[in-house]
């Protein structure tokens, strides 16, 4: 135990057929890291460098914490708050993906958790209820003029859509400066891998759920590159024999119609791979269509 | 609701993401491009004899995909003294400088050595490796080294392949080499007497008179086919066979036989000549183990050519971790060689000249032991500092059989010892 971690933050490294495997948990999330390296002690290091680095962005990150960033923006009352560069970072990447969406992806569209609740059911909320939260969301009413954000009272910003896959790629990063072995990083599904392994053979991943990737036997065959995924079959509300799904559209506070149930977008980075998966969600029955249009290669369950 | 018309944002989106994550290629958050170095200074003392100082600096670039370039320079100096062929006597000796210019003395019963040995090589060497699919990989490379008398060019290529899930390796290499020798005062004419200045008027013409052409070449062609094979977890074997014939002027232009009387008396100095031809053949058998930290490495090379020279090399290293940052690993080397057929200590006066002869004792019947450690400690970054102390103890053995007069009374095959000291730090 490193002095100062907390009693859950537990790590586990295993040798396995020519590499080691650490496990841990982060982001509610069983969190892998493959690294073909020969030295147990540099892998170790690997392991304690990438854990630390993902419960960190958790912990910084997290709406479900009161003593981050995240929660002293969320209850500034409309008073501005000076950010780090590394928040500064993720706004102006979320504004840029605000942009680039047209208004779909927003990170202030959280607060509409509030009426709607995916667990299985069948209760609409009601239109008034919608719209008068509908009232706190869009980036454009709020102020970012680096390094200050101000954010007006009863609005709230999310990192959660992004967080994950920044980790898997901050973690790679760091640990490339450590090692030129192959890596590979999989955090929930998210994944990003570098550095061709010893006779260039893939790396292989059990795939928690394998009906939502058209790969065969759950395994998944990694070379290099990044995979996200976005989407939850599970979460949905049936009312009235209609499927609502879990994708709220920020302009209109309701589930996007006809959406693709989960998307798997491959790229060379684990951040852009996912938010292009989250896009294609949010474009409903276009969502197949968008990809295409985007010259990546992707999976998706309609 | 949707993007007009699914408009094209993966290039934007691209962008930002390498913004957001501090990184500047668009295609790849890879940390490619970065040399990584090594450096090392080696210090080697022969007792009484020669020193050398080598700082070797090599740089390694990775533009992924396993593609990898590297550069070394390598420079050299070499100081001190070595041993001239020459048979110790009970008198002084006094033998011409290779240069022709000036003499140089040994004393009585003294192994002769000359003194003039001094040199710096500076060497150049650039290595391309990548591999051309799944199985094959390939490499090639140039090398270039230039010293005051001696010039070398070589070219190589090698190409392996991987089998068994790559498991098991085939590699086959080729490498072609080209080196000039031109050595102040010329190459002496094998055979002929050193002219010795004994205030003579015409030493000149004399020494003239044992010089041939200014400069010589010789090259090499070397062939090596290795087999590696991934025997489990923790083991690792290879086994190589290599092939090599050199072509040219093979001999040593500092080196002389001396032509005794029936005392062991020197009577005249003969420089040496080496067949013009060489042709080398070598097994090599090499095995690694890790054990649960440690790893021994063990290898066997059986070494025979057509002068008659067959030789046994064993090495055994055994890296012993010391926590999680450094090890020590001790080293021991034997190595036991067989004599060339024209390797003799000195010839007889009144015997006829045999076709070649050599009195060089790296051509002798010899054993070495080397016995040395090592200690490595990993620094901050993947950067290691290790420290390499060596010490090297040759013996060569009497085949001349009968010794004439006091040559029975001198140490002809004198021990030579040396200490090697390396600090390596790559970053």
């Amino acid at each position: 135990m490193i002095e100062g971690r907390e009693i859950d933050h537990l790590v586990n490294l295993k040798a396995e057929e020519g590499y080691w495997l650490g496990s841990f948990e982060a982001m509610a999330s069983p969190c892998e890291i493959f690294m073909e390296v020969e030295d147990q002690n540099l892998a170790a290091r690997l392991l304690d460098i990438a854990s630390v680095e993902a419960w960190r962005i958790e912990s910084k990150f997290s709406r479900y914490r009161s003593d981050n960033i995240v929660h002293q923006i969320n209850n500034s009352k409309g008073r501005p708050v000076k950010v780090d560069d590394e928040v500064a970072h993720l706004l102006d990447f979320a504004q840029q993906c605000w942009m680039l969406s047209e208004g779909m992806f927003d990170i202030t569209s959280g607060v509409l958790r509030r009426v709607w609740h995916f667990d299985g059911g069948s209760r609409l909320p009601e239109k008034q209820d919608v719209d008068q939260v509908l009232s706190h969301v869009g980036w454009h009413k709020l102020t970012w003029s680096r390094p200050y954000l101000t954010l007006p009272d009863g609005m709230e910003i999310d990192f959660g859509g992004l967080g994950k896959e920044y980790a898997v790629d901050r973690s790679l990063l760091l640990l490339q400066k450590e090692t030129h072995g192959a890596v590979l990083i999989n955090y929930g599904g998210d994944i990003n891998a570098k550095g061709q392994r010893k006779g260039g053979k893939p790396w292989s991943i059990g795939i928690e759920n394998p009906g939502q990737l058209n790969t065969p036997m759950g395994v998944l065959k990694v070379n290099q590159g990044a995979l996200a995924t976005s989407g939850d079959a599970r979460r949905f509300i049936l009312n009235n024999g209609r499927r609502y799904g879990h994708i709220l559209n920020p302009k209109t506070g309701w589930p996007v119609e006809g959406a693709l149930r989960s998307v798997t977008v491959a790229g060379s980075t684990c951040t852009e791979a996912g938010l292009l998966a989250t896009l294609a969600l949010l474009q409903g029955e276009e969502g197949e269509a968008f990809l295409k249009n985007q010259d990546v290669t992707f999976w998706v369950t309609p | 609701m949707q993007l007009k018309k699914h408009k094209k944002i993966k290039h934007a989106l691209t962008a930002a993401t390498c913004t957001l994550l501090g990184v500047d290629a668009t295609d790849s958050i890879a940390e490619e491009g970065d040399w990584a170095f090594d450096s090392a200074v080696l210090y080697y003392s022969e007792v009484d004899r020669v020193d050398a100082v080598e700082p070797v600096i090599s740089a390694t670039r990775d533009f992924g995909d396993e593609k990898l370039l590297n550069i070394k320079l390598v420079f050299d100096v070499l100081t001190g003294a070595s041993a001239n062929g020459a048979t110790p006597s009970d008198q002084p000796q006094t033998f011409t400088r290779p240069s022709g210019k000036g003499a140089y003395t040994s004393s009585a019963e003294e192994t002769p050595l000359d003194d003039t040995f001094k040199d710096t090589r500076i060497a150049l060497s650039s290595q391309w490796e990548q591999p051309i699919n799944r199985d094959y990989k390939t490499g090639f490379g140039v090398n270039f080294s230039t010293e005051y008398d001696y010039t070398s060019f070589s070219a190589n290529g090698n190409l392996s392949r991987d089998f068994n899930k790559s498991n098991t390796t085939l590699s086959a290499g080729l490498s072609l080499a080209y080196d000039t020798i031109s050595p102040e005062g010329d190459i002496p004419i094998a055979f002929s007497s050193m002219a010795i200045d004994s205030g003579q008027d015409d030493f000149r013409t004399e020494f003239n008179a044992t010089r041939g052409d200014g400069e010589d070449t010789k090259d090499t062609v070397d062939l090596v086919f290795g087999l590696t094979q991934v025997v489990d977890k923790n083991t690792v074997m290879q086994l190589s066979y290599s092939f090599s014939d050199v072509n040219g002027y093979l001999t040593d232009p500092f080196k002389i036989v001396s032509v005794v009387d029936n005392n062991g008396r020197p009577v005249d100095y003969l420089y040496e000549k080496r067949p013009d031809s060489r042709n080398k053949q070598s097994l090599f058998w090499q095995a690694k183990h890790h054990f649960k930290s440690d790893v021994v490495d063990f290898s066997y090379r059986y070494f025979w050519d057509d002068w008659g020279i067959t030789s046994h090399t064993v090495d055994l290293r055994y890296r012993w971790k010391l926590g999680r940052k450094s090890y020590l690993e001790p080293h021991i080397r034997y190595y036991d060689q067989s004599e060339a057929d024209f390797y003799h200590r000195f010839l007889n006066e009144g015997d006829s000249l045999p076709d070649h002869a050599s009195a060089d004792y790296r051509l002798g019947d010899l054993n070495g032991i080397t016995v040395g450690v090592k200690y490595g400690v990993a620094l901050a970054n993947e950067q290691e500092l290790s420290l390499r102390l060596e010490y090297y103890l040759q013996s060569n053995d009497n085949t001349e059989g009968a010794l004439p007069g006091i040559l029975n009374d001198v140490d002809l095959y004198p021990d030579v010892e040396a200490i090697i000291f390396q600090l390596s730090y790559n970053f």
